[in-house]
């Protein structure tokens, strides 16, 4: 045997597998351990064979990116090895996500918490941009939730490096949902402003405990958008008019954002506007995000260890399938299931999800983004 | 959380960028280092090539000449500048370009290329390139526009090169530090355009050559970024560094040299080294070296001689017995009433993969 097939082989050794987790179309996910500690990790395993390109984009960029990031806010790649003709990621095993605790109608959540919450994502989206990348795909489902309370920022699979001013990027990332307009009007140089725009979703989010624009197609998604916070004039964002998909959807009045976030502060308030803010020039970046006062004033962000969780509850596997209707808001949401992987896998399988397109697309471009 | 700024146990808070990268934590060797690296997997692969030769028929490997070191990286450089060849061809960014040949250098401090050639490396690693640096291209379209090539000797590959680099795939490039002082140096006072833009373009030239030497390996890309600057114009090369320092704060007069002094001195080593290794290899010499090549690479690598089978027997031995074992303890398991097998050893978990959940 080969030095390095050996060295992959006691990599492959360091890392037990025990019971299945979540299975998509690409990918199986299996709880498992590090043999010498015991200690907890998820393996994702990439069923490589079945892709005609060999190694698939998605997995290229999460490992690729994973391999550089080590953030407290950042989930965390162990190792990576390969075993016929699968790629195996050992990530941190985290035991829920930013979703399953907004969907899970027993929980409180205090205005600490919400700030602690963004505080994290901030953390570690200002992390990944220092770094030069751009996540693309945020939303509370790739937020996963540690034991001990701290967020992380997962499932790279749409990352990628700033490109260079006059370089082409493709339009399609984002889930819909959390998608800024500059994306939904076909804008090809972009920035992240794109991911600040979902952290603000998501903060609304939060507050509201149901999604803040949740568009049923990417003309809904403007309309909705625009629904909620008018729509954009030239004035306050110069050029949007001209953007290559730019579509008229109608004129909607600007509604304060205090008619619907009641109990919202000022300075909360203050933070979530420039996060939506339609210009990307003007939206605010992350690090100037944890700069704002909202995080200074009274009251503290809560400690991690404090912050609401959901039960544990062990479904069996077939219910977990069950859990992927983002649409229904009230506190009909089903019991949750323990782990965001099978959910989301078997979301993408659906391909309900917008974000499965946005992966094929991008995958056969030929000048890709 | 008391602050929703930097926390200061946060180790990645502090270090440079840099030196949180996989480029800076796993790839940096002294020249030492890299030849050491060099010769130890050289002598580790004639041993393991020479007892393969012996098992096919004993005696049979002393009339072998391996090949050294040094023949191997001459090899390694000849495929190095047929990146380039390939990537004008396709039309590749400059990136992809890059980032293959660092790709293909990394691969050769892990593997020989007497099991290897590196003419099949070299396509898999500039067809991984594509992928890493966000230039994917179809394997059917690549492999048309590559002669003698399939589909198959891309991929076959692929696994193997991508282990090798540890899977670390993101890499920073001289080529973008220099184009960073392009850009920083255009501020600077009293400057001719058409001078500064002369001396980058040969500067850029200078970083292509860097490709073919060990630069990369031993010394930080914005460090040959500069060697190359200063090679093309050494005035513009001291400015640009006089105003990296003076916008810190000014140090109290020392008898130690300036910090400006200092980081020019560490570019005369990568200046020689540029200049003195950034050529072609004599083709004469590389086709000898190839042609030696052929009579001692690893006979267990070439398929369908008897060592080759040999070992995919001994492959399908364990495969087997593993199969075996595991067969026995699920029937152990039923027996025991538990399907799943709960007792099961972790050494026993640990090396079955995939066959107890084939879809």
């Amino acid at each position: 045997m080969d030095a390095v097939e050996k060295a992959n082989a006691a990599t492959q050794r360091k890392w037990a597998k025990d019971a299945k987790i979540g299975e998509g179309t690409y990918a199986v996910v299996y709880k498992g351990r590090e043999v010498s500690t015991g200690r907890q990790v998820a393996i994702k395993k990439i069923k490589v064979g079945q892709f005609k390109d060999g190694l698939d984009m998605s997995a290229i960029r999460e490992v690729k990116y994973l391999r550089e990031l080590k953030h407290q806010n950042v989930i965390e790649l162990l190792d990576v090895f390969s075993s016929k003709t699968n790629l195996n990621l050992v990530l941190e095993f985290l035991d829920t996500d930013l979703e399953l605790v907004i969907k899970d109608r027993s929980l409180v959540f205090l205005p600490a918490d919400i700030k602690a919450w963004i505080a994290m994502t901030f953390r570690g989206l200002e992390f990944c941009h220092r770094n030069w990348i751009l996540h693309r795909d945020l939303k509370p489902n790739n937020l996963l939730i540690s034991a001990n309370g701290q967020l992380k920022l997962a499932d790279f699979g749409l990352a990628r490096d700033f490109a260079d001013p006059g370089y082409k990027m493709t339009c399609q990332v984002i889930t819909r949902w959390y998608r800024p307009p500059e994306l939904l009007f076909g804008c090809r140089y972009y920035s992240t402003a794109v991911d600040i725009w979902s952290v603000g979703c998501i903060f609304a989010e939060l507050m509201l405990r149901t999604p803040y624009l949740p568009g049923e197609s990417d003309l809904d998604q403007l309309k909705t958008t625009f629904r909620a916070l008018g729509t954009p004039t030239e004035e306050e964002w110069p050029g949007h008019s001209k953007l290559p998909d730019f579509i008229s959807v109608g004129q909607f009045p600007r509604t304060p954002l205090r008619d619907l976030f009641t109990a919202a502060t000022a300075d909360c308030l203050n933070l979530l506007n420039k996060c939506l803010i339609y210009d990307p020039k003007k939206r605010i970046s992350a690090k100037d995000a944890l700069n704002h006062p909202y995080f200074f004033a009274l009251p503290y962000p809560s400690h991690p260890s404090k912050l609401p969780k959901p039960a544990k509850k062990v479904s069996p596997l077939e219910e977990m399938d069950g859990n992927v209707d983002h649409s229904g808001p009230g506190p009909a949401v089903r019991a949750n299931p323990p782990n965001k992987l099978k959910r989301k896998l078997s979301t993408a399988e659906g391909g309900a999800d917008p974000r499965s397109i946005a992966r094929k697309l991008d995958f056969t471009q030929q000048s890709p983004g | 959380m008391a602050t929703a700024s930097e926390n200061p146990s946060t180790p990645s808070a502090k270090i440079p960028l840099y030196e949180g990268s996989t480029q800076f934590r796993h790839w940096r060797f002294s020249p030492e280092q890299l030849a050491e690296t060099r010769s130890i997997m050289n002598a580790n692969a004639v041993k393991a090539i020479r007892d393969a030769f012996e098992a096919d028929s004993a005696g049979s490997s002393s009339e072998v000449l391996f090949l050294s070191a040094d023949e191997e990286n001459l090899l390694v450089k000849l495929y190095a500048s047929k990146v380039s060849q390939l990537c004008g061809h396709f039309r590749f960014p400059e990136e992809v370009e890059a980032t293959a040949v660092t790709y293909l250098k990394r691969f050769y401090l892990k593997n020989t290329v007497m099991d290897y050639h590196p003419k099949n490396v070299m396509l898999t690693a500039l067809f991984i390139a594509t992928k890493t640096t966000n230039h994917p291209i179809s394997l059917e379209a690549y492999a048309n526009h590559i002669p003698k090539t399939l589909p198959s000797d891309v991929l076959d590959l692929e696994f193997l090169v991508a282990q090798s680099l540890g899977f670390d795939f993101a890499i920073w490039h001289a080529h973008r530090a220099l184009w960073g002082m392009w850009l920083d140096i255009q501020n600077l006072p009293d400057l001719r355009m058409d001078e500064l833009r002369q001396a980058y373009e040969i500067a850029l030239k200078h970083v292509r050559a860097s490709r073919l030497t060990d630069a990369e390996l031993i010394y930080t890309p914005s460090q040959i970024a500069l060697a190359c600057f200063s090679l093309a114009s050494p005035s513009l090369a001291s400015a640009w560094s006089r105003s990296q320092f003076s916008s810190a704060p000014p140090s109290p007069p020392s008898p130690a040299p300036s910090p400006e002094s200092a980081l020019l001195e560490i570019l005369e080593p990568i200046k020689s080294m540029i200049l003195n290794h950034g050529v072609l290899p004599d083709v004469e010499a590389v086709r000898e070296v190839d042609r030696r090549l052929r009579l001692c690479k690893n006979p267990e690598k070439v398929v369908g001689s008897s060592a080759y089978k040999r070992k995919l027997d001994e492959k399908e031995r364990k495969a087997a017995e593993k199969r075996t074992r595991k067969a026995e303890r699920i029937r152990k398991a039923i027996e025991d009433g538990d399907p799943f097998g709960t007792a099961l050893k972790e050494q026993e978990l640990d090396d079955d993969d995939d066959d107890d959940e084939e879809e």
